[in-house]
């Protein structure tokens, strides 16, 4: 079966553009088959590294991450545990370049994080972002909130919408796609923000407790859907859980401590 | 879905909000369109004087607070003929009387008979007044029209009753709403022997308008030229403060409008910081949210504009109906006051937008998303 087209199961000839590049976007055919690639290659390269970072608050007085050192392999799809004040949020959102590091190197997808020219182009382009409040405008419908992350890329508008459209349909979600997030169940919402992740077609998925508001079914789907994301596209996915049960999805479960990764608990 | 639709359904979202911010930006227009087409009006009104005598330019005294208040004596008026270039100068004593509730301002001129030519009147119906009249009066067509009088009808004013010897015509809308008299019996009337209010002046062929005016004024430091409606400051000072007064209230219009509109945004500001945090931790920049904020505000501002525009021509019309301005106020739309009405609108909705829309575009992702 072609991956890229069970993500994008009905690419038509409508859905070429004048300029001959498919609507789905050039961008995420070429992602996905290079993500591909690096799952064949069983995870040649790295695509987050964090060298030795330190992450302090009010001048010092709370120190969240404390010299810590990461490396997660391209597709791969991790696990951070700990309890709550551990520092994984911290580290989500020093990965997300929300915040910088007090000390230390942070590397995703050969960027150094701590020279990024543009960092809101970093946030489109190389990071997907999922929240555990899904975080979903709630004026907006369901296909609007996934159009609006798209919003400053050089897809043009109607690109936009098709391929939305098509986000929205591979989550199950296509009889939704105009209903507003107070309309949708917390599992649709989740989905939904994932497909907001997705909107840019990035090589890395940050996820903050997915499932923290869900039940046990909608947590099912939605991390058999992150699952499904790294192994059938490669999507490198890192995700922060105090929920042993959560963190089995992953491929590897690194237990936070004290503001270090320690041990990987299971793989 | 597009920019403007995203920013349209975030205007609709909000539809008090949105609402209450067009109204003050409509407010302030309204004010300010007012304010503009009035002293235009008023203007175009005074500066319609200027007109009736179809001259190259017209003589008054400096300074004066109204035109009307200008005073040249016969001396003065000889001089101005006797100048190197004049053709024809006509010297008329201008003056305003109420004549009823619809005509507050009726405009009355004292001319000499032998003048009425070159100052450009064509008897229409009747005959032309004699020239030491005490009682005859030639009315402007439109005024005759208006107050339903004909050539033997009486005439009430200048303090005695006249009789309509004449209809003329002067091809100046604003000259055929008023009445000529003999110049001695508004001199006499208005105990002024030999003065005259403006010199109507028609320079000769072959002389430059401009070199004429100067040697006028060089003679006389004590008078002005007007050519121009612009120019008409020179000699009605009331003007000039009614135009300053009008661009005052224009100012104060956009300050007080701004702080209405910045006040609105701050709240919006506040109420929307996680959405801002949001969109710019999934990638916005912040010229983008800055954008954002400043096209609502852009967009509210447009509509407020067009709707100040309407609420104008309602508040002109219903001051121009009042008894105690009916007659006096007269609204001169031009294209001007539309610009005004547009420049404010945005001007306001600018400056009150700007810093709320800079604060969401600098707020700093995680802080916002945290905001409750």
């Amino acid at each position: 079966m072609n991956e890229h087209h069970a993500i994008a199961p009905t690419l038509s000839s409508q859905d070429i553009e004048p300029t001959g590049i498919p609507v789905q976007g050039g961008h995420i055919s070429a992602l996905t088959s290079e993500s591909r690639s690096n799952v064949e290659k069983g995870y040649a390269s790295l695509a987050i590294e964090v060298i030795g970072v330190t992450k302090e608050f009010d001048g010092g007085a709370v120190r969240a991450l404390n010299g810590m050192d990461l490396r997660v392999e391209r597709g791969e799809f991790i696990a951070i545990m700990g309890p709550s004040g551990c520092g994984k949020s911290t580290l989500l959102h020093l990965l997300a370049a929300l915040d910088s590091p007090t000390s230390g190197t942070i590397r995703v997808e050969g960027q150094d994080l701590s020279h990024l020219p543009d960092p809101s182009r970093y946030r489109r382009q190389t990071i997907g972002l999922v929240f555990q409040l899904h975080n979903l405008l709630p004026r907006l419908s369901a296909l609007a909130n996934i159009e609006v992350a798209m919003m400053g890329s050089h897809r043009p508008h109607r690109e936009r919408t098709v391929w939305a459209r098509q986000l929205l349909s591979e989550l199950d979600l296509a009889d939704r796609e105009r209903r507003h997030p107070p309309q949708l169940s917390g599992g649709e919402r989740q989905r939904v923000a994932i497909a907001r992740a997705l909107a840019n077609d990035p090589p890395v998925l940050l996820v903050d407790e997915p499932t923290g508001n869900l039940d046990s079914d909608a947590s099912a789907n939605v991390l058999a859907l992150f699952a499904r994301l790294q192994r059938e596209y490669g999507v490198t996915t890192v995700m922060v859980t105090h929920d042993p049960a959560v963190a089995q999805a992953a491929g590897r479960i690194l237990q936070m401590r004290d503001g270090r990764i320690g041990d990987p608990i299971g793989a | 879905m597009s920019t403007i639709v995203l920013l349209l359904s975030n205007i609709w979202a909000k539809k008090a909000r949105s609402f209450g911010l067009a109204f003050a930006v409509a407010l302030a227009v309204m004010t300010v369109v007012v304010l503009t087409v009035v002293s235009s009006g008023l203007e175009s009104s005074a500066a319609a004087i200027l007109k009736i005598g179809k001259s190259d330019f017209t003589v008054a005294q400096k300074n004066v607070s109204d035109v009307l208040f200008s005073y040249l004596d016969t001396h003065q008026l000889a001089e101005v003929r006797a100048t190197k270039g004049v053709a024809n100068a006509v010297g008329a004593l201008i003056e305003t009387e109420r004549i009823n509730a619809a005509n507050p301002l009726f405009l009355e001129i004292g001319l000499p008979l032998d003048e009425l030519t070159p100052f450009g009147v064509h008897v229409l119906a009747g005959r032309p007044y004699s020239a030491n009249a005490t009682h005859e009066v030639m009315l402007g067509w439109r005024a005759a029209e208006d107050m339903g009088l004909h050539v033997g009808d009486g005439f009430y004013a200048n303090g005695t009753k006249n009789t309509i010897v004449g209809i003329y015509s002067t091809g100046i809308s604003f000259g055929d709403l008023g009445a000529i008299f003999p110049l001695s019996a508004v001199q006499a009337y208005n105990r002024v022997p030999g003065a005259v209010t403006l010199v109507f002046v028609k320079v000769a062929p072959g002389y430059r308008i401009g070199e004429v005016e100067k040697r006028i004024t060089y003679a006389h430091p004590e008078l002005t030229t007007i050519r121009t409606v612009t120019q008409f400051g020179r000699a009605d000072r009331n003007l000039v403060f009614l135009k300053a007064a009008a661009t005052g209230s224009t100012i104060l219009a956009v300050v007080i409008g701004a702080i209405v509109v910045g006040n609105t945004m701050m709240l919006s500001l506040f109420e929307r910081t996680r959405e801002f945090g949001l969109l710019r931790a999934i990638g916005w920049t912040r010229t983008r949210v800055v954008s954002l904020l400043l096209g609502e505000g852009m967009v509210l501002a447009v509509v407020g504009a067009a709707v100040g525009v309407g609420l104008s021509y309602l508040v002109t019309s219903i001051l121009q109906a009042l008894p105690q301005l009916a007659g006096v106020l007269h609204s001169n739309y031009t294209s001007e006051a539309f610009w005004r009405g547009l420049y404010t609108g945005l001007g306001m909705t600018i400056l009150g937008t700007l810093y709320p829309a800079l604060r969401a575009g600098f707020l700093a992702p995680l802080q916002a998303l945290s905001h409750e």
